[in-house]
């Protein structure tokens, strides 16, 4: 079975596929949204996932190897990919890949890093595309401006309504593509700072 | 008295010291800690490999060539060493106070 789903907060993704897993679905592969799922109702798996990157590929291995010797198996996460899925078959329903409060605390400081370090290398890209004039979000407050056609707005009549209609497609994908950047920073941001909010939670 | 800001160290750190006095990898540590801790203490892989991650970082352990391709060794550092030890006096300093004060 496929399912497709995105989530930003790993507890929610965390209990969505462990309830899954209690209905008999287990996870089995994850590319970009889509979660795969294999039908094994007497597998009574725990699913957990922990977010980390890694410099290289035998720190990841070293990684995994851990993991595998306590029983964990790596289902899904590349080197570069942060989360990395994890599931223990014929499991108690609370075991858990962290035995203390701060390494479970700590998994939302890297998420949150991560998305920090995402809106800072958005924003230098932004500045420099709107300083160049390839990008002007302040358009989007005056859609006017997002019409480009000589001195579209003296005409009138048909010569108007043509002139515009022809030009409303090309302008509705500029002011797109105006708010696309901005709107990665900010929502970046936003999932940063959430990230850190669980971390800062989790740690009282 | 000053003291180090790493000081008191957290149970997890300190047994992964006391394990890593002799060279292991990652699987060896959590078994080594179960056993000195009789049972008491058992990590989970996810905190022993945020604990390796950390205390490399700070130089309290090092890695050392191993046989086994997948899984790194690691040892205490003479920095780690000296924590540990630190730690050890700050322990034994409390229980000699606790027994003095309540005549146990």
């Amino acid at each position: 079975m496929r399912k497709y789903k995105f989530f930003v907060d790993l507890e929610k993704e965390e209990r969505w596929l462990n309830e899954m897993a209690r209905n008999g679905y287990v996870l089995e592969r994850k590319s970009g949204m889509g979660y795969r799922f294999e039908n094994s109702p007497a597998e009574r798996a725990v699913i957990r996932i922990d977010y980390r990157m890694f410099r290289n590929g035998a720190d990841f291995e070293d990684y995994r190897a851990l993991f595998e010797d306590s029983g964990w198996t790596h289902i899904a996460g590349t080197r570069r990919s942060g989360a990395q899925y994890f599931k223990k078959s014929q499991a108690q329903e609370d075991e858990d890949i962290f035995s203390d409060v701060d390494s479970k605390a700590a998994r939302y400081k890297r998420l949150s890093e991560m998305w920090g370090s995402l809106a800072a290398s958005f924003i230098p890209l932004c500045a420099v595309l709107i300083m160049l004039g390839n990008i002007d979000p302040l358009a989007l407050l005056t859609p006017a401006d997002l019409y480009y056609t000589p001195e579209l707005w003296e005409k009138s009549g048909a010569a108007f309504w043509r002139a515009f209609l022809f030009e409303t497609p090309f302008a509705l994908f500029r002011g797109a593509v105006f708010l696309a950047l901005p709107l990665m920073v900010i929502l970046s941001a936003f999932f940063s700072a959430r990230a850190k909010r669980q971390y800062r939670n989790l740690r009282v | 008295m000053s003291r180090s800001k790493h000081l008191p160290l957290t149970e997890t750190v300190y047994y992964v010291l006391l394990a890593l006095t002799e060279p292991a990898h990652g699987y060896l540590i959590l078994q080594k800690i179960e056993e000195l801790s009789r049972g008491g203490v058992r990590m989970a892989a996810g905190t022993l490999y945020g604990a390796i991650d950390n205390l490399l970082k700070l130089g309290w352990i090092g890695p050392v060539s191993s046989d086994d391709s997948r899984r790194k060794v690691y040892v205490i550092t003479d920095k780690g060493m000296a924590m540990l030890r630190l730690d050890f006096e700050r322990m034994t300093h409390m229980i000699d106070t606790t027994k003095q004060r309540l005549d146990l």
